[in-house]
Formats: structure tokens, C-alpha cells, sequence
């Protein structure tokens, strides 16, 4: 009995756990390799570094002195992700950087972008509004929430948190949170443990 | 396909992966559903999501309710990791997103999930575009949301908010 064939059971169990194996293993690094081709292809303009990834659309253009660093990630979803450095312009970004879906990043001068940032969904970062133009530093380890938006001149400090919605007009001290219209920066330390993150 | 009687039949087919459909769905354009959880929607729910997509999240073992009569605009998403409730009569503007979960937590390890907070729209709350809705909330009977407004607290019935934080507009009339 134990030596004939697997039972329809064993086998329905041993094809599950090797499609488990596959979505868990295969597919994401699948993804990754396929994400790294498009980078390829889509920032052949710019300088990059190793492992960029694109996943979803990004409309990237590079006129000036773009470099991009090590295993960036460029996700995709129901916008398309842009990244644009003009003429003369100088747009850096550090190693390690997550970038969601319907980014919109723009150097007409200087934007500088530190490691390991995080920029979720629809935020704008772009060095000129249509009356000045400043150059824009982001340091390492921020993280700026879905939606925000970083006007020209502004330099945000290492690990600090731009929260959901808010528009940046003034420079963020390091290790703080800042929010609202216009974003009002306190620090992280004097946040509520126990909250969500609201 | 509308002349054809045939909309909410193709509203039925799109919306396959949802756990329960009501009466007469519409949908125009794309409503992307994700994840494995559970999505029950009720009746004569309109999805409009002809500039944009339409974004459902509900992560495993996660629920998201959208009751009778709800319409939502496109562009929005919502992504639930415990529950999202949206009440009857509701409208969701353009770009508007509904997160039960903020994914990174403040400080500490920022690639750790934290924990999530359901959220609760009850009847007749009119969301407007580009609104963030963030864990916390609570929007009661018939409050209406301007749009761009972010908000992540308890909104008393009937009190109409706006701006970055939310503040209070006007208070509506006491029922």
C-alpha cells in the first residue's frame, strides 16, 4: 500500500505546496528581474547604479546630470511614476529608495534625495513652482506620506516623516514629523508612542 | 452595453472577485480588486472609474463593506488590513484614499507593519477628491469632507470639515 502510487491526496498536497513555493519564491524575484530589464530600458538616459527596478510605467527624462543609486524601486499602479531632470539641472538619488505609484520628481536646478527614502503614492517633489527656483535636499531615511507635496527651497533632515497630505514650504529639522497646509514640523519624540501614526 | 441592458450583467462579471454583489452594480471603466480578502458589496453601488481606476485592497483576512447605494468616483483606493466600512448613500470623490493602516510605523524598524485601526464611514458622508482618509477615522452620520482634507479622528454627525488638518467648517443642524 505505502509503495504503490502517491494517493490523490499526497499528490493534490505535494502540487500545493510546490505552487506555494513558486508564488512565494519564484514569482517575486521573477518580477524583480523582469523590473530591472524595464529600468534598464526606461533610464537608459540617466546614470544608475545596480538593481534598479521599475515595475509599473515610468516616464523618465533626462536633459541634465541625472544619477540614480543602488536597488531603487519604482512600483506600479493606477498613475504613472515620472521622473525628469531639464537642462542643466542636477537630480541625485541615494541607494536603496522605494518610490510608489504617480511620483512626480523635478530638477530644474538641484534635487538631492539621501538613501533608503520612501515616497508613497501622488507626492510631488519638484524644485520650481512657476516663481523661484531652489534647490531641494532630502537627507537619509525620510519617509514622505501619500500625497505630500515639497515646494522649492526646502531641506528635509535625516529620518524625518512628512505625513499624508501635507505641502512642505519650510526646511524639517531632522528626527521630526511634519503636517498639514502649511506643514508644521514637531518631533518625533514628542509623538504618542501608541498612536498609528496619525 | 447599456442599450443592450447589458450593464449591470458586465458590472457583475467585474466585480467576479468580490464576495457578494447586490442588486443592479454599475461600473464604468476598471475597478482593480487585490489581495484575498473580502469585498460585499450592496446595492445599486455605482463605480465610476472612467479618468481613472478604481483601486479595492483587501489583504487576507481583511473585510471591506461597501453598503447600499455608495457611489465612488475614480482614481480612489481603498486598501483595508482589518476592515473599512463605507455606509449607505456615500460618495467618494476623484483620488480620494481610504487606508485602515499607516504600512510604515514612525520610528523603529520602518519596513515592520503596524497595527491597523478599522475605519467607519457611516450613511450619507460625501468624501470630497483628493481627501485622505487615515486610520482613526471615524466619520459619522452625514458629514461632509471638502476636498484635499486629511483626517484621521472622529468626526461628529452632520459637521462639514476641511483643510490640512481637518477643521471644522460648519456644524450642521442638530437631529
Amino acid at each position: 500500500m505505502s509503495h504503490g502510487l502517491p494517493s490523490v491526496a499526497e499528490t493534490a498536497q505535494a502540487v500545493r505546496s510546490g505552487i506555494q513555493v513558486v508564488r512565494a519564491e519564484v514569482l517575486p524575484r521573477a518580477e524583480r528581474a523582469v523590473g530591472i530589464a524595464r529600468a534598464r530600458w526606461l533610464f537608459r538616459a540617466f546614470r544608475r547604479g545596480q538593481g534598479v527596478a521599475a515595475y509599473g510605467p515610468v516616464s523618465a527624462r533626462n536633459d541634465g546630470h541625472a544619477e540614480l543609486g543602488d536597488r531603487l524601486t519604482f512600483l506600479g499602479g493606477m498613475m504613472p511614476t515620472s521622473v525628469a531632470c531639464y537642462e542643466g539641472a542636477r537630480l541625485l538619488v541615494g541607494n536603496e529608495c522605494h518610490f510608489n505609484y504617480g511620483v512626480s520628481l523635478e530638477a530644474w536646478e538641484s534635487v538631492q534625495i539621501g538613501a533608503r527614502c520612501m515616497f508613497a503614492s501622488f507626492v510631488r517633489v519638484s524644485d520650481r513652482d512657476g516663481q523661484r527656483i531652489a534647490p531641494i535636499i532630502i537627507e537619509d531615511d525620510v519617509w514622505v506620506a501619500h500625497g505630500a507635496i515639497l515646494l522649492p527651497g526646502v531641506r528635509i533632515g535625516a529620518r524625518s516623516v512628512v505625513s499624508a497630505g501635507s505641502i512642505v514650504s519650510q526646511d524639517v529639522p531632522p528626527d521630526s514629523l511634519a503636517m498639514g497646509n502649511p506643514a508644521r514640523s514637531m518631533s518625533l519624540d514628542l509623538v504618542a508612542r501608541e498612536a498609528t501614526g496619525s | 452595453m447599456m442599450m443592450l441592458g447589458l450593464g449591470p450583467t458586465v458590472a457583475r462579471l467585474k466585480l467576479r472577485r468580490c464576495e457578494s454583489v447586490g442588486l443592479i452594480p454599475t461600473v464604468w471603466g476598471r475597478v482593480w480588486i487585490h489581495g484575498g480578502g473580502e469585498i460585499r458589496v450592496g446595492h445599486r453601488v455605482v463605480f465610476d472609474a472612467r479618468m481613472a481606476p478604481i483601486e479595492l485592497h483587501a489583504q487576507k483576512g481583511a473585510r471591506i463593506v461597501l453598503e447600499d447605494d455608495v457611489t465612488i468616483e475614480g482614481g480612489s483606493s481603498i486598501e483595508a488590513q482589518s476592515s473599512i466600512t463605507v455606509g449607505a448613500r456615500s460618495r467618494l470623490g476623484m483620488w480620494c484614499k481610504v487606508l485602515d493602516n499607516m504600512y510604515h510605523p514612525l520610528r523603529g524598524n520602518r519596513h515592520s507593519r503596524p497595527q491597523s485601526v478599522p475605519l467607519v464611514l457611516e450613511e450619507g458622508v460625501t468624501v470630497g477628491s483628493r481627501s485622505i482618509l487615515l486610520p482613526g477615522t471615524h466619520l459619522q452620520r452625514g458629514v461632509s469632507v471638502a476636498p484635499g482634507t486629511v483626517i484621521s479622528r472622529r468626526i461628529p454627525a452632520g459637521v462639514s470639515v476641511g483643510g490640512s488638518p481637518a477643521r471644522v467648517l460648519r456644524r450642521g443642524e442638530a437631529r
